[in-house]
């Protein structure tokens, strides 16, 4: 027996090695910093207990960013869940050339975020000059009236530009959450449909009494990962809104970047982060006690 | 002879890894040749914009290689400004600083009041081929700290006000005098303004930007500041009676007299009003010129309009400084020295992009209109904030956000009260910093 461990503990170290070098250890020296009055550049790091903690509660700016972060999580979760589930029921189905159509909805996901966010500022760019301005603009003038407005500045103003982030992370995290989708959908017998046909369901019964169920731990995984994912939202706020306009795109990991890197505050910064590593932990805990749930009823 | 396939097809993967890895290997290594000493050079800016400017940059290095045998320069651009100063902070706490840096004075407090660079006083005590008198006096004093030095002045520009010639001549309005005050300006800003049309016509006196660098001048203008002397408060200074008449003034310029498009409109307008003919004045430095020549601007620049009587601006200087972790710093030297000469400076400066901080080299320019405006601004510009405080970035931010509000409330809230409200703000970041 012990001669069969060693070999398998010497094809996990590289992986082991890896993690606890760049997560693991970052990790708890960052709870460690967290506690701390800790700039980068200043020889002394003064003890402050739940000081920064207690700091931040009082914040009127990281309250903003909890609220920025929590209103793009209750969006853009729901949403992108049923959208790729939507598309993943559409290109499940044996057509030709559906592969195509496949790796088009997956194409997002393998770019780079940063080439992403330049692509969707010209989207979204206000006049006639961004692509769905310009749409709408033509729309007008092939119906020969003024019907939708034009120069609306999506990145630029208070009520769009989170709406504005939540429809790129839609596009975005399409394909992976389609991919499982489809994997889910694949996977569930073709014999239950066929049961449920001869009983007499159509097309909506046979989804809802049949797909959903069947489909719900990928659905607990989609929405766990999803949920996870959205708490970090980063790269676009960075590359487009930074945080504007009026703060209402400020979401945590952004503010996280500005204590760290404008301020130098690594201590507040680290405290902040735990905050973010809370709320994914609630949330997910929450999500998977109710799904858990919901099974368990499902099967009794 | 299927498993010797299997191990030609191996190793030709081996040599396509090592071609693709191949270019990384210089990287790793550092000096190849023991003889040979790398001095790193780190600036902003992105390596793949290639441009004649650039070219003048390289060739200027290679004439320091070809003075210093065994001397590799290794010139290192770190593009977007917002991450040059963080990624050399990380530098500095990981030990791998570059050799000289360029130092932005407008965000150097951080660098100079934490132990990150080498004073620079004794080389220049020990040094007697080298004169810090040939550099402007107000630019070296913004790298003091008492008796230390942090940099060398390299090159500088003040804010100035630019103005289109040609849209003043069509209006029939006379060029800005130097003694101009804010009346004046609001008289010429008026006549140069023209609202009829469709949005894409339409012409603005003054084309306004709420960037806190760019509008700060105005409160100093009006003898209002964002901070006391000190630097340690906003609150009586930032909401006090002559920062709030400005303040008052350049909300006016847009939500009153209309002469300046709203923070909104110049956003929706999606180019630079002033390069595009549409705005007859614009706040700016000596950079812009690059820009305006290319576009076949006809402008001239005067100094800000001033109510106290006093001229004023605010002036943005890049020093170059030795890490107090370079590994070569007496060679880091010698290449400030060569960099910050008469001689280098003058090839420099050529390109417009700046003012030489050499006074050589920058009388080596002067004698056109332009130019001298420029030179003779020295004389009272003032050092952004940053130079002296750490937090300023912050402070920034909010002064922006709170013009932002104000402006896209249209005039529904009460100025006074947000001035207030920002100062404390700014001061609760400035508290933050001083503790403990």
């Amino acid at each position: 027996m012990k001669r069969r461990t060693w070999p398998a503990l010497l094809f996990v170290a590289p992986a082991a090695l890896y993690l606890a070098v760049f997560a693991i250890f970052p990790m708890l020296f960052a709870g460690w910093a967290s506690l701390h009055r800790w700039h980068l550049l200043k020889p002394e790091h003064p003890f402050v207990g739940l000081g920064n903690f207690i700091a931040l509660a009082r914040d009127p700016f990281f309250r903003n960013a909890v609220g920025n972060t929590l209103l793009y999580v209750l969006l853009s979760v729901p949403l992108g869940v049923i959208s790729s589930l939507l598309v993943a029921m559409l290109v499940s189905r044996a057509l030709r050339g559906i592969g195509f159509f496949r790796t088009l909805y997956y194409v997002p996901a393998v770019s780079s975020q940063v080439a992403i966010s330049m692509v969707w500022i010209w989207i979204l760019l206000p006049g006639e000059q961004g692509l769905v301005n310009s749409c709408l603009g033509a729309l007008n003038r092939a119906l020969g009236r003024s019907l939708f407005p034009t120069d609306t500045n999506f990145f630029g103003e208070p009520g769009w530009a989170m709406l504005s982030l939540v429809a790129m992370s839609l596009w975005i995290g399409l394909g992976p959450r389609m991919i499982i989708f489809l994997a889910g959908l694949h996977a569930i017998p073709q014999t239950l449909y066929e049961a449920a046909s001869l009983d007499g369901c159509n097309a909506w019964q046979r989804f809802w009494y049949v797909t959903l169920p069947q489909l719900a731990p990928t659905m607990l995984f989609v929405i766990v990962t999803t949920t996870i994912a959205s708490f970090q939202l980063f790269t676009p706020v960075y590359m487009i809104t930074r945080g504007g306009p009026r703060r209402t795109t400020d979401v945590v990991l952004y503010h996280i970047y500005k204590e760290a890197w404008q301020k130098f505050e690594i201590g507040m910064a680290s405290a902040q982060s735990y905050v973010v590593f809370a709320m994914i932990l609630i949330a997910a805990a929450v999500q998977i006690v109710m799904m858990r749930r919901g099974l368990r009823q499902e099967g009794d | 002879m299927r498993a010797g396939m299997r191990l030609t097809a191996m190793r030709t993967r081996a040599v396509l890894l090592m071609c693709c890895l191949f270019p990384l290997l210089p990287a790793c290594r550092q000096e190849s040749d023991p003889r040979t000493i790398t001095l790193r050079v780190a600036n902003w800016g992105s390596p793949a914009v290639e441009s004649s400017f650039m070219t003048l940059e390289r060739e200027i290095r290679e004439e320091f290689e070809r003075r210093h045998p065994g001397v590799r320069i290794q010139f290192e651009q770190i593009p977007g400004f917002g991450q040059y100063a963080p990624k050399l902070l990380m530098m500095h706490v990981s030990g791998s600083m570059p050799d000289v840096i360029s130092l932005d004075a407008s965000s150097g407090a951080v660098f100079m009041d934490n132990g990150v660079l080498r004073d620079l006083a004794p080389f220049i005590r020990d040094d007697t081929t080298f004169q810090l008198e040939q550099y402007f006096d107000r630019l070296v004093d913004i790298f003091r700290r008492d008796s230390r030095l942090y940099s060398i002045p390299f090159d500088f520009t003040p804010m100035m006000m630019y103005y289109n010639k040609r849209l003043f001549d069509e209006a029939g309005v006379p060029y800005p005098k130097p003694d101009w005050t804010w009346d004046d300006f609001l008289r010429i800003a008026r006549a140069l303004t023209n609202r009829d049309g469709p949005f894409e016509k339409h012409q603005y006196g003054f084309y306004f930007m709420n960037v806190m660098p760019f509008w700060l001048p105005w409160l100093w203008t009006n003898g209002g500041d964002v901070l006391g002397p000190d630097g340690r408060q906003a609150t009586g200074h930032f909401d006090g009676p002559r920062s709030l008449e400005a303040m008052r003034f350049l909300t006016d310029l847009m939500l009153v007299h209309r002469v300046a498009p709203t923070i909104d409109e110049g956003k929706a307008a999606g180019v630079d009003l002033f390069r595009a003919g549409r705005a007859a004045m614009d706040l700016k430095g000596h950079w812009m010129m690059i820009d305006y020549r290319a576009d076949n601007i006809d402008f001239g620049v005067a100094p800000l309009p001033t109510n106290t009587g006093k001229p004023t601006t605010v002036v943005y200087v890049t020093g170059l400084s030795i890490p107090a972790k370079a590994r070569h710093p007496e060679l880091a030297w010698e290449y400030i020295k060569y960099m910050t000469s008469k001689e280098v400076q003058i090839k420099r400066v050529s390109s417009g992009l700046a003012i030489s901080g050499n006074r050589l080299a920058a009388a080596h320019y002067a004698g056109t209109e332009v130019e001298d405006a420029f030179i003779a601004a020295t004389e009272y510009a003032r050092p952004a904030w940053g130079a002296s405080v750490e937090r300023y970035p912050f402070i920034e931010t909010l002064g922006e956000e709170m013009l932002e509000d104000y402006v896209y409330a249209r005039g529904t809230l009460d100025l006074q009260t947000q001035l207030s409200r920002t100062a404390k703000l700014i001061d609760a970041v400035l508290m933050e910093q001083a503790e403990p």
